[in-house]
């Protein structure tokens, strides 16, 4: 532990998000303003009170931007983190950060994205590129040319070595897949809410790149995401019972390799992912082990990304997410419920946004999939390039 | 069928690699002070804090790290199925070099791999893996 602790000084006020559609029909803009203008009304607050704003590295809306659209008239701080999917707990440490060193009092953190009617992630950062690929740090020139142009197949590698390592079969993922989808059946709002999914239907899903099949991937989401963090102080002032961040943290791994998903493969153990380090920090900063968590939102880009985490994180061995995916755990009524709104792969893809706003609603007692109890919910963000984590208590 | 991407053979960091290839070459970026090997290539060596590297060329063997047959067109160009393999290469296990195979070949991980010289052109030559049948 440092010399200072964020320990349970600073709360979420405030959620809000957008319909989520394949076609919003809408500027990212107007998605982000919508979602923010929920958030900050959630909270009790009027824009003029925003005076922080975190963004995503990947979302084409600025601070700026933001502040314009909502007339913030005294905006103070900023950042952006990242890439990608790997910032939305990031964005809530750099939030933590601006209102413990008195650098803002309410941070507005958001992200917003036609996923599928815009600019879809799932085909390669650089799909649209034309002429020689890579250079200028990027590595791509040692990816692209050999057809690696997707985070799907680097996922898919990993599914590949970890079935090969320890045994990992596809219908452990599928339970996976099953489990999220239940959730997301509760949720009005998931995209494949009104679907339902058995095992059967998972297996007999098509091929994508092997061993992943269709629904071992998330969706792709036109929707936005905000929530509004403040001090612990300042959350008993508003209408909603405060949800209090007791720890946040963000780590890397040694020999961490640049650009993407893919150099990932080339590190010292491409299987040891940033999550360990992340789980370690993270417990350590909340006071907390795995066995005090009763919900869990894991970033979920695709199934297998669940599964390695349920190790990294310490709900299982290493080697053991297969059996500890199946053992009835993950369920409703098990010990460790996830991803109860449905996550990236039933309920929608906004880059692990969304995993804030429900871990938040869960702990108010607020979610359509509602954990009985529920006091501590671990909230992830996206691997394997770098990552952040953070645990989320009911006051 | 539509033309692949090619790499960008002019990045200061990274541009060895390509030269060598179209020698026919495997090379990666060395420390010459301290041996390390420098990849994904940099000029920078973190194991010793030198500056001085240069471009080695190492056994084009290796082994099956991981693979992935793809089904679907992710971009103009790889016309499904077609299969991406990562190969730990023999004189260096912690670098690793991708690879793409037409179809669905009959890969196990962890089997011995060579590597094949595919001119794209007068300028770019890609290294590709091919399974050494036992």
């Amino acid at each position: 532990m440092g010399e200072f602790s964020h320990r349970d000084r600073c709360a979420v006020v405030g959620i809000g998000n957008t319909e989520f559609s394949t076609n919003s029909g809408r500027s990212v803009l107007s998605l982000a303003t919508e979602a923010s203008t929920k958030a900050i009304a959630d909270a009790g607050l009027q824009p003029q009170d925003i005076d922080g704003i975190i963004r995503c590295d990947f979302d084409v809306v600025t601070q700026s931007d933001l502040a314009n659209s909502l007339g913030l008239p005294d905006l103070r701080y900023w950042s952006a983190h990242g890439p990608g999917g790997s910032a939305p707990c990031s964005m809530m440490a750099s939030a933590v950060g601006a209102v413990m060193s008195g650098q803002a009092n309410n941070v507005l953190v958001f992200r917003s994205m036609n996923g599928r009617s815009g600019f879809r992630l799932g085909k390669g950062r650089n799909q649209n590129d034309t002429g020689p690929i890579g250079g200028n740090g990027s590595y791509e020139e040692f990816f692209v040319p050999y057809g690696s142009v997707s985070p799907g197949q680097v996922w898919a590698m990993l599914a590949q070595r970890h079935m090969h390592d320890y045994g990992t079969t596809q219908a452990q993922l599928g339970r996976i897949a099953t489990t999220v989808r239940e959730a997301a059946n509760n949720n009005p709002n998931a995209q494949l809410g009104h679907k339902s999914l058995t095992l059967e239907d998972y297996l007999d899903g098509p091929m994508i790149s092997s061993p992943l099949r269709l629904y071992d991937y998330c969706l792709e989401t036109d929707g936005a995401c905000a929530v509004v963090v403040s001090s612990a102080e300042r959350a008993k002032d508003t209408a909603n019972r405060p949800v209090l961040i007791s720890g946040v943290a963000m780590g890397s791994v040694r020999g961490v390799q640049g650009g993407m998903a893919a150099p990932t493969m080339l590190r010292p153990d491409p299987m040891r992912f940033p999550s360990t380090a992340v789980a370690k920090t993270l417990y350590e900063r909340a006071g907390m082990g795995p066995s005090d968590i009763d919900v869990a939102q894991f970033y979920d880009c695709f199934t297998i990304t669940i599964l390695v985490q349920f190790e990294d994180y310490g709900f299982c061995a290493v080697g053991e997410g297969g059996p500890f995916a199946e053992s009835g755990a993950i369920a409703k009524g098990g010990s460790l419920p996830i991803n109860t709104a449905g996550g990236n792969l039933s309920e929608g893809y906004i880059h692990g946004m969304s995993h804030i706003v429900e871990g938040v609603r869960q702990l108010r007692g607020e979610s359509t999939s509602q954990v009985p109890g529920a006091e501590t919910c671990l909230v992830t963000s996206g691997l394997p390039i770098i990552t952040s984590a953070m645990i989320l208590r009911g006051e | 069928m539509s033309e692949r991407p090619i790499p960008n053979l002019d990045d200061p960091d990274t541009g060895g690699h390509w030269a060598a290839a179209k020698r026919g070459e495997v090379a990666l970026r060395v420390c010459t002070d301290c041996d390390t090997v420098l990849h994904l290539p940099k000029a920078y060596c973190h194991a010793c804090g030198g500056w001085s590297t240069e471009w080695r060329a190492m056994a084009p063997t290796g082994t099956l790290y991981s693979y992935t047959v793809t089904e679907r067109e992710l971009r103009p160009g790889f016309e499904p199925p077609y299969t991406v393999v990562v190969v730990e290469l023999d004189d260096a296990p912690e670098a690793r070099l991708f690879g793409c195979l037409e179809g669905r070949p009959e890969l196990t991980i962890g089997m011995p791999m060579r590597a094949r010289f595919d001119p794209v052109d007068d300028e770019v030559t890609l290294i590709q893996w091919d399974p050494v049948s036992a």
